[in-house]
């Protein structure tokens, strides 16, 4: 496995206060990483240490093989970003703040001015200038800024920020089609959950400045909480039933009846035959899953009203 | 120096496309034609007095309407105020890039920061010396327009070149502020630095020390005081301490903004 980004007990502390806590983690080659967490959970501080932009109180982070350290050559002509807000020129058109960016960055090609002006599908807005564009206008600028020399590892920092349903699919696909057709590499922080449920193969969940998990999509699947709910037109005799058959079913406040048993929940088809049998047909029965925000909220912490 | 061309060019799109040169021009063409206004009354003050250009109880101690008078204005006004125009271009150049919130897709590029930092101290340069040009080519035209009696062209050289070293001075003394628009991320606080140094100058002035507080040199420059070495001196050191503290704000310091 080729590791793009790694860090190794990354810290970064402004007086008292611990931004990152001994962050470790690894990014491989071609998969979207997306690091989740609340506001303050230290996002965007971890982004900048990647960046170089602040420096380590203590650790390393590695970008692209090369340690990211003040005064050594860095591999910023193969890294796109995005941090925090997507801000531009105000003065200058779309172009004109890509063909800026484009100068900045050597050896991209005049051509790719336009190439990322239509990919980010900017064309109508490609000679207004930046201060008048909408905020979902302005994030495609700054998405656009990001992909402008076709960098083998994106940094985005809520690339989906601002943009419209209708945006933050298209941006999952243009993400997805970088990974899939040119290998790129997405390290990306949200905290629009369902959105990295979709998109990401690999999730950091960071509170407090400290990764508290790091899991595979597939593993998220296992880890999910599920649950069983039963309606019947007399739910407490259901339950009674349940209960019998050996089940550790229990009433929820709303009246329906959930039941927790993995054999349960993977054969709802058995539970309704014995509830028919015993003359207490569902009304309904539906197999429950965690959602992602439940999932993190369980995990930091914070979670409202026990598990959905 | 990685690709300081390109950023040199980014930096004068950057200022071609806002309307500060528009702005910094019409407040240094109020020299030459505020200077142009003083030739009209000392011409004929009556006359002046007359139409209600000037009160009835007006003192003019400036001088006659001559282009020694006219030119004398003019280099006084540029050693003195040039900073003030000049402090402005820096702290708009650098600071913008923080109230704007851009500075940051700045710091992680191929172009070193050192790179954009100087291409912005040559547009800063080039900027303040297009003004300064741009001003005497504004008194020419408004002295020629008024008849001013002909002089010598050595009067017009020696005010070309008490101006140029002035401008040069000048320029020179605006790192220190470029330093405090990045380091305090902004325009105002360098306007504040800037408003400091000014006053502190009117006070080593007085005090009689201006010839060793870099901010007084231009303005006792152009006043044709008799200078040491010493205060062009600290005028070079304070342009590289600027400078230097610039380059290592941008390369070394946390970057938050």
């Amino acid at each position: 496995m080729d590791t793009v980004i790694e860090t190794n007990n990354l810290t970064k502390r402004y007086g008292d206060v611990t931004a990152v806590d001994g962050l470790s983690l690894r990014v491989a080659k071609g998969e979207i990483y997306a690091f989740l967490g609340l506001n303050g959970a230290g996002k965007t501080t971890t982004i900048r240490l990647l960046l170089g932009m602040v420096k380590p109180t203590s650790g390393e982070a590695r970008v692209l093989g090369m340690k990211i350290r003040v005064w050594e050559r860095k591999p910023w002509d193969s890294v796109g970003y995005l941090v925090e807000t997507a801000d531009a020129y105000p003065e200058l058109t779309v172009r004109e703040n890509l063909e800026a960016m484009r100068r900045l960055r050597p050896g991209t090609e005049p051509q790719a001015v336009d190439r990322a002006i239509e990919r980010l599908g900017l064309t109508e807005y490609a000679d207004r200038r930046a201060g008048t564009l909408s905020h979902g206008n302005a994030q495609r600028l700054g998405l656009a800024k990001a992909l402008l020399h076709n960098p083998a590892l994106l940094i985005l920092d809520e690339p989906a920020l601002g943009l419209d349903p209708a945006g933050i699919v298209e941006i999952r696909n243009l993400l997805t089609e970088l990974v899939r057709e040119q290998g790129v590499t997405v390290f990306m922080s949200s905290h629009i959950l369902g959105e990295v449920s979709r998109l990401a193969q690999r999730i950091g969940i960071i509170h407090h400045g400290r990764l508290l998990q790091e899991l595979d999509v597939d593993e998220l699947e296992r880890n999910r909480q599920r649950r069983l709910l039963v309606r019947a037109r007399d739910c407490e005799a259901a339950h009674a039933v349940l209960i019998g058959a050996g089940f550790s079913a229990e009433i929820a406040s709303d009246g329906a009846v959930i039941v927790k048993d993995r054999v349960a929940i993977e054969r709802p088809d058995d539970v309704a035959t014995r509830l028919v049998n015993a003359g207490h047909a569902p009304t309904m029965l539906n197999v429950e899953e965690e959602d992602l925000e439940h999932y993190f909220l369980r995990l930091v912490g914070m979670e409202e009203g026990g598990a959905k | 120096m990685s690709n300081l061309a390109q950023a040199i060019w980014v930096e004068f799109l950057k200022a071609r496309r806002s309307k500060m040169p528009l702005f910094t021009a019409l407040g240094f063409a109020m020299v030459p034609l505020g200077g142009g206004f003083f030739m009209i009354v000392l011409k004929d003050p009556e006359m002046a007095r007359r139409v209600g250009l000037i009160s009835t109880k007006a003192q003019l101690t400036m001088g006659s309407a001559d282009w020694q008078t006219y030119l004398r204005f003019l280099t006084m006004a540029v050693g003195a105020g040039g900073i003030i125009l000049f402090g402005l271009i820096a702290s708009w150049v650098f600071g913008r890039e923080y109230s704007d919130r851009t500075v940051k897709d700045l710091l992680a590029l191929p172009t070193a920061r050192s790179a954009i930092v100087l291409s912005k101290c040559v547009v800063i340069a080039v900027w303040s010396a297009a003004l300064s040009v741009l001003t005497c080519l504004i008194t020419l035209g408004v002295g020629a327009a008024l008849g001013l009696p002909s002089e010598s062209p050595q009067v017009f050289w020696q005010s070309g070149i008490t101006i140029t070293v002035a401008v040069c001075l000048t320029i020179a003394l605006v790192t220190p502020i470029a330093f405090a628009a990045s380091a305090w991320h902004g325009y105002l606080p360098p306007i504040g630095v800037m408003m400091l140094a000014m006053g502190l100058a009117q006070l080593v002035n007085a005090a009689g020390w201006g010839e060793y507080f870099p901010w007084s040199v231009p303005a006792l420059y152009v006043q044709g005081e008799h200078l040491g070495m010493v205060s062009y001196v600290i005028v070079i050191l304070t342009s590289i301490a600027g400078l230097a503290g610039t380059l290592l704000w941008w390369e070394r310091a946390d970057q938050t903004h």
